[in-house]
């Protein structure tokens, strides 16, 4: 299973991007991964969850793809359910822990 | 989120402010509050300037006006507001973001009170509140229409992987913050591609601008750094913007170069980031840098007071960057004289960054192609 993270906007206006094979993470960081998933239920989220445009905010891209499906979610902070909050934070500081060259 | 009070919408704005002079002071209240809430059309808020001056600064108070701050902490959470932590007249609290918060949006409120009269976001006295501690790890601010939320940066992470200290830190970054509400409650520039970038503009110049007052800095003086601070040692640069040179303020191996323009020349189309808004911000915020170095002294008394007056009395939400810079221009003629020495302090402000005031005023086919692209309409006033 393939994700990709898109993180863009806040007050600096930065994209940041990450892409994850799950199965090439250690189980503990895939596990939580896989939970954090199967609690949004992501495969019946809508794909733009984004209603207005709030000043600074972040606003996320998360494509999630199997062998059989593909599918991508847009969202921001205050557009999130709670659960794909969870998976966010959990991918937002994937990324953030592996800044270690030009984004 | 707008009330509309449903007796008080059908009395026309002439009665409304006959009311408000001489109503009792609940009427008074209510005729106050619907002249802003129920109308927001330019006409009214001028109205209701005039009318502000008539009535007695005690009243005002009664009916909320004043500096009235709140902080509350999400406790690394999300939910909003959060936990009430400090209000109003409080003694310091022993969390330096709380104090930061709650000194900031003080500070902010000082600054557009002393030199532009208004009083609060919306001028009718909102309450100034803050959440701080939102979630673990989140390397940003915003105003979600309501409010300013801050995060702590990424103090989640081992010492050498941070980047990004707690956002409260700046006072610039708060004065920006709390400048998108006031934005909101004026001009209300669409948060996309020009007008947006103006909406960015705006929040930099008054939050530099804030910075400068609490120091007593002339223009001369001062750094036009946005977010001075905000960046951990691990990062090559001084702050996430730089009004006096657009394009300067970071050039680090993991964050990469900042990308703002300083020139039309240079204008950077794109879809991200709402069609570019924190990028092409560089230009106006450029053209105002360049106004008050050529007015000199103290940026917020002059140049500042030029583009509150455009913000608050000429802009409308689609407008673009050249009929800021014309705007900007009348509004110079004005206050301060046609052909003053700051009238022409705008004309070479905005001829620096490549407009030239009266020049034809496109980009509107722009912002609609990019507003279809989202699926989003302009909301209207």
């Amino acid at each position: 299973m393939l994700i990709r993270f898109e993180q863009t906007g806040g007050i600096m206006g930065r994209k940041v991007s990450l892409d994850l094979n799950i199965s090439d993470l250690p189980a503990n960081e895939a596990e939580p991964l896989r939970q954090a998933l199967d609690e949004t239920n992501f495969f019946a989220l809508p794909e733009n969850m984004v209603t207005q445009l709030v000043p600074d905010e972040l606003q996320y891209i998360i494509t999630v793809e199997t062998e059989n499906v593909i599918h991508s979610v847009r969202a921001s902070d205050t557009t999130a359910t709670p659960a794909l909050r969870a998976l966010i934070q959990n991918l937002s500081k994937k990324a953030r822990s592996r800044r270690t060259k030009k984004e | 989120m707008h009330h509309h009070l449903p007796v008080l919408c059908i009395i026309p704005p002439h009665m409304l402010q006959e009311i408000a002079r001489n109503g009792s002071q609940a009427q008074r209240d209510m005729a106050i509050r619907t002249i802003l809430i129920s109308g927001q059309t330019r006409g009214q808020r001028r109205a209701f300037r005039e009318l502000k001056g008539l009535v007695a600064a005690s009243s005002m108070a009664a009916v909320g006006g004043g500096k009235q701050r709140t902080v509350y902490s999400a406790q690394q959470g999300t939910q909003l507001p959060g936990v009430k932590v400090r209000g109003e007249g409080d003694p310091a609290s022993s969390d330096v973001a709380v104090n930061e918060a709650y000194d900031g949006s003080g500070i902010t409120y000082d600054l557009y009170f002393d030199a532009y009269g208004r009083d609060s976001i919306d001028n009718i006295g909102m309450p100034l509140n803050s959440t701080v501690h939102y979630q673990k790890g989140y390397d940003n601010a915003f105003w979600d229409g309501q409010q300013m939320v801050y995060g702590d940066g990424d103090e989640d992470l081992p010492p050498d992987q941070r980047l990004f200290n707690r956002f409260t830190a700046c006072l610039d970054i708060i004065a920006h913050e709390l400048t998108h509400g006031v934005t909101q409650h004026e001009a209300n520039l669409a948060y996309l591609t020009q007008s947006g970038a103006l909406n960015e503009s705006f929040s930099d110049v008054f939050g530099s601008l804030v910075k400068q007052y609490q120091r007593g800095q002339a223009a001369a003086q001062a750094d036009w750094i946005i977010g001075e601070g905000l960046f951990t040692p691990n990062v090559n640069g001084v702050g996430i913007r730089s009004m006096k040179a657009p394009g300067t303020a970071y050039d680090d191996p993991v964050l990469g170069k900042d990308p703002q323009p300083a020139h039309m020349k240079d204008y950077v189309n794109t879809i991200e980031d709402n069609g570019g808004v924190h990028i092409n911000s560089g230009i106006p915020n450029h053209a105002f840098y360049v106004t008050a170095l050529e007015i000199g002294g103290l940026a917020w008394e002059k140049a500042g007071r030029i583009w509150y007056k455009t913000l608050a009395d000429k802009l409308q939400n689609t407008s673009n960057f050249q009929e800021a810079a014309n705007k900007t221009f009348e509004a110079a003629g004005e206050l301060y004289g046609t052909g003053s020495l700051e009238q022409l302090a705008v004309q070479k402000g905005w001829s620096e960054v490549g407009i030239t005031i009266g020049g034809s005023s496109g980009g509107e086919g722009c912002l609609n192609t990019v507003l279809r692209v989202f699926g989003l309409q302009v909301r209207g006033r």
